[in-house]
């Protein structure tokens, strides 16, 4: 097939591929705990509350202020999360206001500091012009939410599945949450501040959701994430330098995500035919109720 | 309120239109985040925003009317994510994920293909202040569609919601009330989205919703009060960006944001002499009556 | 025996499941209107599946099956509520939830108004009408729980362990609920672990666990050992004495008792 050296030897696009499989290994234990604990909304919720910090960042310290002022915003998103996810409002509905509050602040802080950062570019990232830099932060971030992940993995599965089992037998179970949320944060800075939102959102619910359809065991759904979202991701790179050499210049961001749907449609697609030879027919009875 | 001279729209100059907009808007993502609040659907609100931006974008490149490819694309999307959801393993938090990912996905391969289309920064905060006469009649029906659909099906839409399982058993179908709240949710979503955008749209249905919730013990204040806060949400936000120089949209969020947190307050000082709203524990049967205790041997 | 009105519920040889191996087989009875009709049997006995079978939410065969079938001619208390404490509803709105299958899409008249009023009414709640649901207490839930069931004016009623975490008055304002409906003509089955209160409201008895193991008059059915066939194996408590049920005893009575069920 294709050489996957040659074109990702020039550090444009190797440094996305890096990245990329660094958001793979996320995606297997950040992603999986998403999944699980129904969290998207909140993922989504965190991609969006990073805004302000990048604005209040960019307009202090230009662009090295960017991940600083990401990282702020996106622990203090974290925390508001966990915290308010326990009070009287449903989650969802929590969620959604946290999340608005937090994206308009940032609209209103770019409008007031004038061209201080742009919005598309939170949105669709810098895939292909980062730098060493900051990949070498990315990484940092993507790792340490790793191993607070698996440091826990245990008990977040506990709690994951049954919360107030886990109350009982005594699990902080407050603390799990808020380390799992920041987990999620740290990832969702890291992609944010250099391959933007959609992919950051893309990561981290996508590989975990097709993983789940393909199989019910844990370990194999942490495999297939990994190996699912390192695929993806080469594979719609690889597509942005096959489009860009036929003369369309498409969004690099949104090609990678879009690759990553394509292969979770696959996977469903899959799924649904291995469930149909599985499944046998079970008779139903007839159903006859004497209406007057 | 506002100097409108008259609801003659070629008279009124871009504020006034905005204004006029806003106050429909405000009324419509009002009632209809009523819906969304009282029936958890704001994940699902969201993600449509966001389904609705591919369908857009595609009708800007058509030249067709972009309410309308707005409203296929969100249609195509919420049927895709019906799917997705019906299937065990992954449910409707991923449906609404992946209608998420997918819509903006979508939307920002296209504009970034065919860069004349629409601008991402108006679809994510809107442009309220370049609203047309057009934009102004699609909100105006939908409010109308809006206000029928409460006054028809209102009680079959809060039985529904307060209790699934009892309307399934009074013999009725629950389908029915979601289908007709999940409609009414994107047409809200296609009317408001090109003139305030994704965010503010959420923004604007969920919050003024919320913090009447806080603040009544009977949904149908809930249909007076979040139509009001959502209104008085537009005009303060409009009139704060025009003398602070702020973006619209993102100051007409906040102000909205801003109501739900005073309604918190006042929830959270109202509810402390109440010791909470803790449920009564059950008082248990006294021994020594006839029952029958199956245990394990 | 008593074949004089047309029964609400008739049913023969029904077996009553969702899909897979049916729950609960072999039941044969009928309930008069004016009837109450206690359902009892231990846990996993498939009281609940026939409840909705009865509903049509759970599948059935049967040679004979006749249940009402009009909207809102069946009226349903459930065991417990998964209504949200915090939903900002009154206890009258809630109630009039239960005239919604009789309305469809018409606004609710003068006529409708004064269904609401008299189950509040017959439940003993019409002073707490405007109280938020979730702030009434677990009795009164109940029992606002029950008017919205009469709100639709039914035929048929089925109470799901109606006396499950009521105190003593409770219990007995929800027993003189129960006689006024019989009084009216309403058909009630009731689920319920308390052989007392069967005894005191109950005309007839559905003993079953998995398959029917009786059914006639209460007094009849509730006897020492035809419960001991249905709670084989099981510790028990009756009329203040328990007992404990060995093995041995169990299979022995389970042996003995299941053919008398058959008839």
């Amino acid at each position: 097939m294709i050489d996957p050296f040659t074109p990702f030897a020039a550090p444009f696009l190797g440094r996305p591929l890096i990245l990329l499989v660094a958001l793979a290994v996320a995606a297997g234990t950040v992603g999986v705990l998403v999944h699980l604990r129904r969290l998207e909304f909140s993922t989504d919720g965190l991609t969006h509350a990073v805004f302000p910090g990048l604005a209040i960042g960019a307009a202090l310290g230009g662009a090295a202020g960017l991940l600083p002022g990401a990282i702020g915003a996106g622990l203090v998103a974290a925390v508001v999360l966990a915290l308010i996810s326990r009070r009287g409002q449903p989650r969802d509905t929590a969620v959604a206001i946290v999340l608005t509050t937090f994206f308009s602040f940032g609209v209103v802080l770019v409008s007031l500091s004038r061209g201080g950062g742009s919005i598309s570019d939170f949105f669709f990232g810098r895939l292909l012009t980062i730098t060493w830099g900051d990949l070498g932060v990315a990484l940092t971030l993507i790792a340490v939410a790793v191993v607070l992940i698996v440091a826990t993995a245990r008990q977040q599965l506990f709690a994951a599945f049954d919360a107030a089992g886990a109350r009982r037998a005594g699990l902080p179970v407050l603390a799990l949450e808020v380390i799992g949320t920041v987990a999620i944060a740290l990832v969702v800075v890291a992609a944010s501040a250099t391959v933007g939102t959609l992919l950051a959102l893309a990561v981290v619910i996508v590989p975990a959701a097709a993983a789940r359809a393909l199989t019910r065991s844990l370990p194999a759904a942490i495999a297939i994430s990994i190996a699912f979202g390192a695929l993806t991701g080469w594979a719609g790179l690889w597509l942005v330098v096959q489009l860009a050499t036929a003369g369309v210049d498409a969004a690099p961001g949104a090609t990678v995500a879009l690759t990553m749907i394509a292969g979770y449609l696959l996977a469903l697609g899959a799924g649904a035919l291995r469930r149909r030879t599985a499944l046998r027919a079970a008779p139903t009875p007839e159903r006859e109720r004497v209406a007057r | 309120m506002l100097d409108l001279p008259a609801l003659d729209f070629p008279a009124l100059d871009f504020f006034g239109l905005a204004m006029l907009e806003v106050v429909l808007a405000g009324a419509l993502a009002g009632l209809v985040g009523v819906l969304v609040v009282l029936r958890e659907r704001a994940f699902f609100t969201m993600s449509l925003t966001h389904a609705t931006f591919p369908g857009a974008v595609a009708a800007a490149i058509l030249g067709v009317s972009i309410p309308l490819g707005a409203a296929v694309a969100a249609v195509a999307l919420i049927a895709v994510a019906v799917g997705i959801g019906r299937i065990r393993s992954q449910g409707p938090a991923v449906a609404s994920g992946i209608m998420l990912t997918a819509g903006f996905a979508l939307g920002a391969f296209l504009q970034s293909v065919a860069p004349l289309a629409i601008d991402v920064e108006s679809f994510l905060v809107g442009q309220v202040l370049a609203v047309t006469g057009a934009d102004l009649a699609l909100t105006a029906a939908v409010l109308a569609v809006a206000l029928a659909v409460w006054a028809l099906a209102g009680r079959h839409l809060i039985f529904s919601s307060v209790d699934e399982a009892g309307y399934r058993r009074a013999g009725l179908a629950p389908w029915l009330p979601e289908t007709l709240a999940l409609a009414t949710i994107a047409g809200t979503v296609v009317a408001i989205m090109p003139v305030v955008g994704a965010i503010l749209g959420v923004a604007l249905i969920v919050a003024p919703a919320a913090a009447a919730r806080l603040l009544v013990r009977d949904w149908r204040w809930m249909l007076v009060l979040a139509p009001a806060i959502g209104i008085a949400s537009g005009v303060l936000g409009l009139w704060a960006s025009r003398w602070l120089d702020l973006a619209a949209g993102g100051a007409i969020a906040l102000v909205a944001a801003l109501a739900y947190g005073l309604a918190w307050l006042v929830h959270a000082l109202r509810a402390r002499p109440a010791v909470g709203d803790a449920v009564p524990a059950a008082v248990r049967i006294p021994a020594g009556h006839a029952t029958i205790e199956t245990r394990s041997p | 025996m008593n074949q004089q009105p047309e029964p609400v519920v008739e049913m023969r040889d029904a077996a009553f499941g969702y899909g897979g191996a049916p729950v609960l087989t072999g039941v044969s009875f009928t309930v008069q209107p004016g009837e109450a009709v206690a359902l009892i049997g231990p846990n996993g006995a498939g009281k609940s599946t026939l409840l909705a079978g009865i509903l049509g939410l759970a599948q059935h065969t049967a040679s004979v099956f006749r249940v009402p079938g009009g909207t809102g001619e069946i009226g349903t208390l459930p065991q417990s509520s998964s209504i949200d404490p915090a939903f900002p509803v009154t206890l009258e709105q809630v109630v009039s939830m239960g005239r919604t299958p009789r309305l469809g899409l018409r606004w609710p008249g003068a006529h409708d108004r004064r269904i609401v009023a008299e189950a509040l009414e017959t439940v003993g709640l019409a002073a707490q009408r405007r109280t938020r649901f979730g702030d009434l207490s677990g009795g009164q839930r109940q029992r606002g729980l029950l008017a919205r069931a009469l709100a639709s004016e039914p035929r048929l009623l089925l109470l799901d362990e109606p006396f499950n975490g009521l105190d003593r008055g409770a219990r007995d304002d929800l027993v003189e609920t129960i006689r006024t409906l019989k009084a009216r003509g309403v058909a009630l089955l009731i689920t319920t672990h308390d052989l007392e209160l069967a005894r005191a409201v109950c005309d007839r008895t559905l003993l079953v666990n998995q398959r029917q193991v009786a059914f006639d008059e209460t007094g009849c059915v509730l006897t020492l050992e035809q419960v001991e066939a249905a709670f084989a194996s099981h510790v028990m408590e009756i009329d203040g004495h328990t007992l404990a049920t060995t093995e041995h005893h169990a299979s022995e009575h389970a042996g003995h008792h299941h053919p008398l069920a058959d008839d």
